[in-house]
């Protein structure tokens, strides 16, 4: 008996085994992706939710079958956001793991290092955070889903101008984004007739802005440009301006206006204005995404990074449709240049020919008073587009 | 070799620690090798790029044992003459090409990197001078607390010297070196320079800590007070060990700088410096040995978080850098001296 039974279950595994390598052989395997961000470092606050964003992304794709019946898998790696690590992540991602298409980086300066080696090895680099204006002319094979800081700085100074402010002051964190809001911001502002009355610069460990605020005020300006790259700093300098007794206009970038700012600045952030690219409250699809980014981690932070980085997975997702290969690098990157997109971040928005976005707008939006604030609404409402001078 | 020869670079204490079957340092060995041939099995390029951070930490740590191990004065301002190396090497080589870029312009020289070389070691040498000077006034605790200030200072400087440093962009397309007309843009023809220059830096160290020189900075490691009654100038000693220990410090940071290809004061944090002394304690004080052993620890634990397998791939980041600092803990829990050293801090 025992023996007849041990014949069957010997007979019955076989054909298990045989079944899995029939199998085997029909099925192709996944299609592999590189994903270089800021986990860690001073861009943790972005690269996390990034990540975040894209595994979503990808199990949604896989769960409604995958790209062509292929699955997607994303090779995850750390950059800190800075030069050394971008390269050793770069080089573990494609000589270890053998991708030819990575999406990063979260940082400007990770994406400036690993850059010339992407540009060198033919590997594609598709960031959907980094914004520093020189990454345009950083090559063939670079793109980005992220807004430059040269657009957003002159819509900033356009918004200002046509607030009626004329002398204004600005404190900025000395980080390349929030100086390159500044810089850009107040080039426009001053092309248009203005005058700049103080600046201050802050490093990004500091948490008392007072004696810096004082000297601001000190200069009467007409208005405030808040220029940061921490939501926690941005905040602060919101909540502590106000206690100074300032009661003019503040301006700031997406960060001063992020869930975490207007949490830690409460009612002083009442009436911010800011300039950002904003998830259309219209859009379907990014609200679709928000909902179901909040039912699976809890929370919603830094939304149109977050749809960036939801569009960038969907996006390579198509280009590998097109391509069948993840390691045609080239051809993902024509497809890339031939793209036209509707998703989270916008419509019918694509690539021109430095790998920079087009067809996608900052607004203006203004922050309200705490009782009005919601999950849905971000804590403020979009007065626009971005007003004519 | 001389007995005081073979202390500083230490095979024969190896010898003697192996022979006597000290299981810790053999595990300790084992698991480096290990983890090299791991890497190199891994992918060759990747083990190269891992090899070029190695050299340019083990530059830094080799220099900073002079100071800290040898001398026994512990800075925590190393990464600063990094930093101004670093600096120097990216502003002297930096060209016209700069202009174009849509942000700040730095001054351009578009100097070959192996003229700005020499004077970029040269500049941290003349800064090191400046600041080894007040820091010789102060010892110990206020001695580590001052070096502190000095890392602030350099970083405050790099963020904000827009004008010559470009503040928080950073500087790019620093030049790699170019021996005649072949420049050195391959990553193995990199790691190679970097070897020769690690060699040489250990070369130096080695007759420095083995001359006269060497063991008077021992001695004041000992007991200043006592080497000052046999008519020892310590104070000059030590200004002339800290300005050589700079200097191959810039010597790393030009190297590190045209190895990235762009640096912004990120690369430059108090943090790294607090890393680096961190290496040449696990490596062993006064055992250069001990600091090449520590580097390629470091970097090897760093690099080899990357394989973790079992993780969500948003904490692959963080699980890094807490299994990274809990396997420090315990090295430092079992193994106080370093690796292969002869001290404790």
């Amino acid at each position: 008996m025992k023996s007849w039974l041990g014949k069957r279950m010997a007979a019955t595994g076989l054909l298990v085994l045989l079944m899995l390598a029939v199998a085997a052989c029909g099925e192709q395997g996944p299609l592999r992706v590189g994903v270089m961000q800021s986990v860690t470092g001073p861009g943790e606050s972005y690269g996390t939710v990034i990540v975040q964003a894209m595994e979503m992304a990808v199990d949604q794709i896989n769960e409604a079958g995958g790209v062509d019946g292929r699955m997607l898998e994303i090779i995850v790696e750390d950059t800190k956001c800075g030069a050394q690590d971008a390269i050793t992540a770069y080089n573990k991602l494609t000589d270890v793991n053998g991708v030819k298409i990575i999406l990063g980086t979260t940082c400007s300066g990770a994406m400036l290092g690993a850059a010339p080696l992407a540009e060198r090895d033919g590997v594609v680099l598709f960031s959907a955070s980094a914004t520093n204006p020189d990454i345009s002319e950083a090559g063939d094979y670079i793109f980005r889903t992220a807004i430059n800081d040269l657009q957003l700085g002159t819509d900033m100074g356009n918004l200002i101008w046509s607030d009626g402010v004329r002398n204004l002051a600005t404190i900025t964190e000395s980080t390349d984004y929030a100086e390159g809001v500044r810089r850009t911001s107040v080039a426009q502002f001053e092309s248009l007739g203005g005058t700049i009355a103080a600046e201050e610069r802050f490093a990004s460990d500091t948490t008392d802005f007072r004696s810096q605020l004082e000297k601001l005020l000190n200069a009467n300006p007409d208005g405030l440009l808040v220029s940061v790259q921490g939501e926690f700093s941005g905040g602060t300098i919101l909540k502590q301006v106000r206690e100074l007794g300032y009661d003019g206009p503040i301006f700031g970038e997406s960060v001063t206006a992020g869930t975490q700012a207007l949490e830690v600045a409460g009612d002083a952030a009442t009436g911010l204005k800011s300039v950002l690219p904003d998830l259309d409250p219209g859009n379907q699809s990014a609200q679709q995404f928000l909902a179901d980014f909040r039912e699976r981690y809890g929370y919603v932070t830094l939304p149109w990074f977050l749809g960036s980085a939801y569009d960038d997975v969907f996006i390579t997702a198509e280009c590998l449709s097109q391509t069948g290969d993840d390691q045609d690098a080239d051809g993902f990157r024509d497809c890339l240049y031939g793209i036209t997109w509707s998703g989270t971040i916008g419509d019918d928005y694509g690539f021109d020919d430095k790998g920079e976005v087009i067809g996608l707008s900052n607004a203006v939006v203004q922050v309200l008073p705490t009782d009005e604030r919601t999950e849905e609404n971000n804590g403020y409402k979009v007065l626009g587009g971005i007003p004519s001078t | 070799m001389t007995a005081l020869a073979r202390r500083a670079f230490q095979p024969g204490e190896l010898r003697r620690r192996a022979a006597a079957g000290d299981v810790k340092l053999w595990a300790s060995l084992l698991i480096l090798v290990w983890a090299a041939v791991f890497m190199i099995w891994q992918g060759l390029g990747f083990a190269i790029s891992i090899g070029s951070v190695f050299a340019i930490w083990a530059i830094l740590a080799v220099s900073l044992n002079l100071v800290v191990g040898y001398a026994g004065l512990l800075s925590v301002g190393h990464i600063g003459f990094f930093g101004i190396g670093a600096y120097a090497a990216a502003i002297l080589t930096s060209n016209a090409s700069y202009e174009q870029l849509r942000t700040e312009a730095i001054p351009t020289f578009a100097w070959p990197f192996f003229a700005a070389l020499p004077v970029s070691i040269a500049l941290v040498g003349v800064a090191a001078v400046v600041v080894g000077v007040v820091l010789n006034r102060f010892r110990d605790d206020i001695y580590v607390l001052v070096s502190f200030g000095f890392a602030i200072i350099a970083f405050n400087v790099f963020l904000n010297g827009r004008g010559l440093t470009r503040g928080a962009f950073g500087v790019h397309q620093i030049a790699r070196p170019a021996i005649g007309g072949w420049e050195l843009t391959g990553e193995l023809e990199f790691l190679i320079l970097l070897l020769v220059f690690l060699a040489l830096t250990v070369a130096v160290s080695w007759l420095i800590v083995t001359s006269s020189f060497g063991r008077v900075l021992t001695a004041i490691r000992e007991d200043e007070q006592a080497i000052e009654v046999f008519g020892y100038r310590a104070t000059h000693y030590k200004l002339a060990i800290w300005v050589i220990s700079a200097m191959l410090a810039g010597l790393a940071g030009a190297l590190f700088a045209s190895w990235t290809s762009f640096i912004d004061p990120n690369s430059f944090i108090l943090l790294e410096s607090v890393l680096l002394v961190s290496i040449v304690i696990l490596g062993g004080l006064a055992s250069i040995w001990g600091s090449l052993l520590g580097a390629m620890a470091f970097v090897l634990l760093e690099e080899g978080m990357r394989f973790l397998p079992f993780l969500p791939a948003e904490y692959v980041g963080q699980a890094r850098q807490a299994v990274l600092g809990i396997l420090l803990v315990l090295l430092m829990l079992f193994r106080p001296q370093g690796l292969v050293g002869r001290y404790r801090l």
